[in-house]
């Protein structure tokens, strides 16, 4: 065969497949690419099968987990992200990052909160020297859905393992506040007060120190208030009179020794100073 | 005709050959395993071994494709059979093109052979003909095909392992290309965007014959990629397959 | 008669190492093998036969220089058809039958289909080899391959057969048959190419030869001129004479029990000789002439190369 004739055939099938390429491109098939994945079964088959090679499995599965989640077109794709994401941590439960991002996914993305927590739930139980999953779980479920109660639980898990930055504790005390667990906070907020030894959290401290009693203070000046009202049918004129109506054994001061302000119309009972501009 | 002739004593030679019968064992082995495996599944038990099988069909074709076709030519150079052939009235051309249809019919007749314990264990299953996936292996077979291409072209100039590596690679480039796609898409345009293009276009994309997840999963397909990625592949094995007449043509076989 | 294959200036070369230096093989073969003739091609190994072979053949292509079948260019489909070609050590398809290995080569050489068998058969009995007709090739001897490469070169009934040492692996018998089969291909008025290193068996059946060394012919001709040219000399056995008193008569070639093997190149000293044993009352055991073997020719060029 002659020379040109080959070159020339060569060329006009060189043209012809790329052009067929880039055309093949461009129609959208609707695919699931690694759908497969669904059908890795879980359990501890899966470790078994992978031959050694499960960590490095679980970075591929990984990495693309992050492109397929990034790919919005694909609109039904959080169906599976527990399972995936439960795969990885099978096949190498000591790789943190999977965790984080699962759950960040499942809670910004697929506005899924209780998915988020499990798998930083996960997290935990597999790799119970890291804070970092009971402290996001804290956070999570407070900024979420407010949950304190929930909140509380994981901060203070992650209060209790070594390492655990110092805020997690504050964000517990934060927690039972908002919770109306005045005992706990104060209690929580002392213990900072007295084992930090940087000035502004010991400023900090003192002001939840000071929020915190108000608060207890202040609930229970107004249970006696009601008491009086029941009685009396009328609020108080100011707070020395529930002393003498032997309603409240003394009159508590807040934490700088100030009396609380009293308001006898409304009957509110303020703190006189706003504990952060002490 | 010679090209023909040269085919069917290829075909002769290669069905003789006892690695095609080792493959054609474990495939079947795989097969039947996946019956095992979807015991261990939650839910659709059919999909695993569809997809098990399909897997199986596709990754040992393609290693027939790639054991067989590296040899195709090598041995025929190193055992020196290829005197007496090249010294009768034939053109090379013909020759190669002998080999190459010659073992593209041994591997349709194993992907048969295949196919069948396949489907037949899914009809134990759903007791229903499932079309679709004649679909998924016609395109396997198409992939096969150009594997053989490139395995053929590797064989003309060097020794069956280097070969298998060469084709291998060529296997793994084709089916993880699609990421190159992402990236291209993230670059600012520019020169290095379109000769990056243009080397998108030139490697392969076996995906383009990967229809194993539609079929599945009964995902609807767009009808025009049917023709096209047939013609996808016919192009590209035609272009290896005369990259191999070009190489052979002037070779000095001392 | 016309030329069968034409030769001009053919060059070629190789690179080699892995430091790729080049290495010539052939420097500007030119030879003529007339239709009709069986032509030797001799040299040494390493001179370049194999590779003239396959430049003919298509094989190899050279750099330089011209080759012409039956008046074709060499390449073309005409002049292959009228080809025929035994390798060296010859090696086929380890699957097939003897006889589906024929069927195969005549599909090739586009033998009409109703001859075929008639023909596979026929040639099958002409290299002995019709036990065989349904056995593998991988079962067959070096010897049993040989004949069935034959049988390949000669099935489509060429009218040039190249045959690079077709004589190697058989049996004194076994070279005998394939000697008259190419002297009866001669009868047929086929051109033969033979390259061999069985000398006698050259000198028995070749008309021209030519010797090439170190890619070069240095010496190509009608047998027996070439060897005619050189001067006989007489071999005498003889005894009963001590070897210092043949000085200068002729080389002693060898002296064992008593017996001097002696080479007179002379004729006036065949009758000195003879004068000297009978004056020591020796005896003399043979007196041969001899004429200048192939081999000696042989060996004597190469030497001079």
């Amino acid at each position: 065969m002659k020379k040109k004739v080959v070159l020339l055939i060569l060329i006009l099938s060189l043209g012809a497949f790329m052009s067929l390429k880039v055309k093949i491109d461009k129609i959208s098939r609707k695919k699931i690419p690694g759908s497969s994945i669904i059908y890795i079964p879980s359990g501890k088959y899966l470790k078994f099968a992978t031959f050694g090679y499960s960590s490095l499995l679980a970075d591929l599965i990984y990495l693309w987990s992050i492109q397929y989640y990034s790919d919005y077109s694909v609109v039904d794709r959080f169906k599976y992200l527990d399972h995936i994401f439960s795969v990885i941590a099978e096949l190498d439960h000591r790789y943190l990052d999977p965790y984080q991002i699962g759950a960040l996914i499942a809670l910004y993305e697929a506005r899924d909160l209780d998915l988020a927590l499990k798998i930083l739930d996960r997290g935990l139980e597999k790799n119970p020297d890291q804070w970092i999953f009971p402290l996001e779980a804290g956070h999570y479920a407070q900024m979420a859905k407010k949950d304190y109660k929930l909140a509380q639980k994981y901060y203070k898990k992650a209060m209790e393992i070594k390492g655990a930055p110092p805020i997690t504790k504050r964000l517990y005390a934060n927690a039972s506040f908002k919770l109306t667990d005045y005992k706990t906070a104060f209690e929580t907020w002392q213990e900072i007060y007295q084992t930090t030894e940087e000035e502004r959290i010991k400023k900090i401290a003192s002001n939840h120190l000071f929020q915190v009693k108000a608060a207890i203070d202040i609930k229970t000046i107004f249970e006696a208030i009601e008491k009086f009202r029941e009685i009396y049918d009328r609020n108080p004129v100011d707070l020395s009179q529930l002393v003498k109506a032997g309603l409240l054994d003394s009159l508590p001061k807040d934490l700088d020794g100030q009396d609380y302000h009293y308001d006898s119309k409304t009957g509110e009972v303020k703190t006189q100073t706003i504990p952060w501009k002490r | 005709m010679k090209i023909r002739a040269i085919a069917f004593n290829t075909f002769k030679e290669a069905i003789r050959d006892r690695i095609l019968y080792l493959l054609l064992f474990f495939a079947a082995a795989c097969i039947i395993f996946s019956r095992l495996l979807a015991l261990l599944t939650v839910g659709d038990r059919v999909k695993i071994i569809m997809d098990v099988g399909l897997a199986s069909l596709s990754l040992f074709g393609a290693m027939m494709a790639i054991l067989m076709g590296t040899g195709l030519v090598y041995k025929e150079i190193d055992k020196k059979t290829i005197y007496t052939l090249l010294s009768k009235p034939i053109h090379r051309y013909q020759f190669l093109l002998g080999k190459y249809f010659g073992l593209i019919l041994t591997l349709f007749i194993m992907l048969f052979f295949m196919s069948f314990i396949f489907l037949t264990l899914v009809f134990l299953h759903t007791f229903r003909i499932e079309w679709e996936l004649l679909i998924a292996i016609f395109y396997i077979f198409v992939e096969v095909c150009l594997l053989t291409a490139v395995a053929m072209l590797f064989s003309c100039f060097s020794t069956p392992i280097l070969s298998s590596i060469f084709s291998l690679s060529f296997y793994l480039i084709g089916h993880l290309s699609w990421g190159l796609e992402n990236s291209i898409n993230k670059m600012k345009p520019g020169i290095v965007k379109t000769l990056t293009q243009i080397l998108y276009a030139f490697i392969p994309d076996l995906e383009n014959f990967n229809f194993k997840t539609e079929v599945v999963h009964h995902l609807p397909i767009p009808s025009e990629i049917f023709l096209f990625s047939v013609l996808y592949g016919i192009f590209y094995s035609l272009f290896l397959l005369f990259l191999a007449i070009l190489v052979f043509r002037k070779r000095d076989f001392i | 008669m016309a030329a069968a294959v034409k030769i001009e200036d053919l060059h070629k070369s190789f690179k080699v190492g892995f430091i790729p230096k080049t290495k010539k093989i052939l420097r500007g073969i030119s030879m003529t093998i007339e239709e009709g003739e069986i032509f030797g091609y001799l040299g040494p190994n390493g001179a370049g036969k194999t590779t003239t072979l396959k430049c003919i053949l298509g094989l190899i292509f050279p750099e330089k220089g011209n080759i012409e079948i039956f008046g074709y260019p060499y390449l073309s489909l005409r002049a292959k058809e009228r080809v025929g070609y035994l390798p060296e050590n010859p090696y086929f398809y380890d699957y097939l039958t003897a006889s589906e290995f024929l069927h195969f080569y005549s599909q090739l050489s586009l033998i009409k289909k109703k001859e075929k068998e008639e023909k596979i058969h026929r040639f099958l009995r002409l290299v002995g080899l019709e036990e065989s007709v349904n056995l593998q090739l991988r079962k067959f001897s070096r010897g049993m391959l040989q004949r069935i490469g034959l049988a390949q070169a000669l099935i489509h009934d060429p009218s040039l057969v190249f045959l690079d040492e077709p004589l190697g692996s058989l049996d004194p018998l076994g070279r005998k048959e394939i000697r008259d089969i190419i002297v009866r291909l001669k009868e047929e008025g086929k051109t033969v190419f033979l390259c061999s290193h069985i000398l006698q068996d050259i000198e028995m059946i070749c008309d021209r030869v030519a010797i090439i060394v170190n890619g070069e012919i240095i010496n190509q001709g009608q047998l027996q001129d070439l060897i005619s040219e050189k001067i006989h000399f007489t071999e005498i056995i003889l005894s009963g004479v001590e070897s210092k008193e043949l000085e200068g008569v002729g080389e002693s070639v060898s002296a064992l029990g008593g017996k001097i093997l002696l080479k007179v190149i002379e004729e006036e000293k065949i009758e000195t000789v003879l004068r000297i044993v009978q004056s020591r009352n020796g005896r003399i055991h043979s007196l041969i002439p001899r004429t200048e073997t192939l081999e000696d020719l042989f060996v004597g060029m190469v030497k001079q190369g």
